[in-house]
């Protein structure tokens, strides 16, 4: 699964961070103990000649027994010597043992031998490791919360570029053509370079696809002038006397095909036209008059025109080019009409926000997805360009409508939600 | 009537000129910018029929020049481009109609008769065939004197058979005569058929018999 740059960093950091930090604090609290030791093995070296200085000087007539500080006492007995010892000194008036380090030094004296025993309270020296230690720790944690902060600050800051990048990435659509505006200098050599290829590789794809479109609308023009060759020799051929039944019939043929490539052709050219955006000049259309006056005519012209119910809002207006807003309902209604069954039925809804076209007719053989596209037709259908529709979702993209297909129950349903 | 036909694809200009041949015009073909230019400056033609894109310069300069001559001849233009900028141009310079390729030589022919007729005829504005009368400007047909009511597309259907008669006119060119560009995605012209027979059975009713051919399957011919 995967999850943000900035989260998974942090996520890294939380885990690996503690980990070293509690390493590192044990570390020193090991190494605060030697110290410390070492620190208590020098005042009881210390102390031992302060006190053996005192004793020579006074010829051993100073206190024997100091609590807490020393005791002098015969060697009669062996002891370890020279070796700091942990050990408990009772205080009777405070009723309680408290922690001592002791030394024992073996010192000669008059031909007698003295065992000189030094104590260091331990005490303070352990609550000075625990204090130093609290400290430590407050400061590390403070550390790694610095760390973690410090580290999403500047992610964020260093990732900015990468991020303005994927967001132009994420807005670039090939069908407008437009350039990627992309920061060259970023500050980061890896986001220049990303940065760079990008943009040639988005300059790459727009020439590409402008040429392909250009190549669409070039071709459909060079078309046009055979289209009007062959078109004008059938009509002088069909005028010509002697016509027989057979070669009429062929000649019928012929014109339907060739009828058939120029509205292909014309329909091509339309259709790159609009993505080329070659229709800018829009006004208000009144969309509710003129879908009347469509479904009129076409009711006029048609012999079997399905049933129809019409729901249309009065004064539904939209800004949009003229034409193009009658191509697109002419399209629509149209599809109803072709691709109706016998004696069916064709309701029409049109409301401010959308329009609606109902028809009853057998359930298409190709996936709904793909009616939209260019040339995905019915099969049975050999009469129509295949066009209609594509030219219809081509506007509904260009004027940023949106368009949905159902089959239900035998009908088709295709809405177009205007905003 | 004199014609001049401007168009630079040699076998397209070949149709135009034998088609007008035989509606009994006048027909002069020229193939370039400077061989039209000459023919415009020494000849004064009742109707140019001009391409846009001629090898040697642009069918709009020749259209120009005409005009700052302040001669009136009528000019249709024909042209593979079918923007609207275009034919706008087209008629800011002075056009008098504008015709996108591929088109039909039947449409070609009325919409030269009819400029024709709005440069000549004043006031009354009369086709004939027989006994059969229409009248362009109010838009009746009469056959005798039996007046016929037609619907607006029927109408239109027997104008434009009336301005190609004695000639075959394809159901295709009748639907897109009748219908403009809507025609392009009809599935089929079947409603030319239902209007020719419903044409046909009003001028049988008024008397006007078998004045309309079908042709095989491939379209209709007005003749006595």
């Amino acid at each position: 699964m995967s999850k943000p740059l900035l989260q998974r960093n942090t996520r890294y950091l939380l885990t690996w961070l503690p980990v070293v930090l509690l390493f590192c604090s044990f570390l020193f609290y090991v190494m605060l103990r030697m110290q410390a030791h070492h620190m208590q093995e020098k005042q009881l070296l210390l102390k031992q000649e302060n006190v053996w200085k005192t004793f020579v000087a006074n010829k051993g007539n100073i206190e024997k027994h100091i609590i807490g500080e020393y005791d002098i006492v015969e060697a009669t007995q062996p002891v370890a010597l020279n070796a700091s010892r942990d050990t408990l000194v009772y205080y009777a008036d405070e009723k309680k043992s408290l922690p001592f380090e002791i030394l024992t030094g073996r010192m000669q004296w008059n031909n007698t031998s003295y065992n000189l025993t030094t104590y260091v309270s331990s005490t303070e020296i352990s609550h000075l490791i625990i204090k130093v230690f609290i400290t430590e720790a407050f400061i590390l944690l403070l550390l790694l919360v610095a760390i973690v902060i410090l580290n999403r600050k500047s992610s964020k800051l260093l990732w900015k570029p990468f991020f303005s990048t994927l967001h132009a990435a994420n807005n670039y659509d090939i069908a407008r053509n437009q350039p990627l505006a992309l920061a060259t200098h970023t500050g980061t050599t890896e986001f220049d370079e990303l940065n760079g290829s990008m943009t040639s590789f988005v300059n790459n794809a727009n020439t590409a696809y402008f040429n392909q479109k250009q190549f669409v609308e070039n071709a459909s023009h060079e078309m046009q002038t055979p289209l009007a060759i062959i078109r004008s020799k059938l009509e002088l051929l069909i005028n010509q006397p002697g016509l027989t039944e057979k070669s009429a019939s062929m000649l019928q043929d012929i014109t339907e095909a060739n009828d058939h490539l120029s509205q292909m052709n014309r329909n091509l050219l339309l259709l790159s036209k609009i993505e080329n955006n070659q229709f800018p000049d829009a006004g208000p259309v009144d969309v509710s008059q003129m879908l009347r006056h469509l479904l009129n005519s076409f009711q006029e012209h048609y012999e079997y025109f399905p049933a129809l119910t019409c729901n249309i809002e009065d004064h539904v207006v939209l800004q949009a080019n003229r034409s193009l807003i009658e191509i697109l309902l002419s399209n629509l209604v149209n599809n109803a009409i072709i691709h109706n069954k016998e004696n069916g039925e064709m309701n029409v809804t049109l409301s401010s926000s959308y329009l609606l076209i109902q028809n009853t007719g057998p359930k298409p053989d190709i996936d709904p997805m793909e009616l939209f596209e260019r040339f995905k037709k019915g099969s049975y259908q050999t009469k129509t360009t295949g066009l209609g529709l594509s030219l219809v979702k081509q506007i509904v993209l260009l004027y940023q409508y949106q368009i949905s297909y159902q089959y239900l129950d035998g009908w088709h349903m295709i809405k177009v939600t205007f905003r | 009537m004199k014609l001049l036909v401007v168009e630079d694809e040699h076998t397209l200009l070949q149709s135009i000129l034998e088609y007008f041949t035989q509606e009994e015009f006048l027909c002069e073909g020229s193939a370039t910018h400077a061989d039209a230019l000459n023919k415009i400056e020494d000849f004064s033609y009742d109707c140019i029929i001009l391409d846009i894109n001629l090898p040697d310069g642009n069918g709009l300069r020749l259209l120009q020049h005409l005009r700052k001559q302040k001669k009136d001849d009528a000019v249709i233009i024909i042209s593979a481009r079918d923007s609207l900028q275009d034919k706008i141009t087209g008629l800011d310079y002075g056009a008098d109609d504008y015709i996108t390729k591929p088109f039909h030589l039947s449409e070609l022919n009325a919409r030269v008769k009819a400029l024709l007729r709005r440069k000549y005829v004043h006031g009354t504005d009369t086709l004939e065939l027989g006994n059969l009368q229409i009248e362009l400007f109010s838009r009746t047909a009469s056959c005798g004197q039996q007046k016929l009511s037609l619907t607006k597309s029927e109408f239109d259907l027997l104008a434009y058979l009336m301005n190609n008669p004695n000639r075959v006119v394809s159901r295709q060119a009748i639907a897109e005569h009748i219908y403009g560009d809507q025609s392009d995605n009809m599935p089929s012209f079947d409603f030319v058929y239902s209007q020719i027979k419903n044409l046909k059975r009003k001028l049988k009713e008024k008397g006007c018999d078998d004045l309309i051919q079908t042709v095989y399957g491939l379209g209709y011919k007005l003749s006595l």
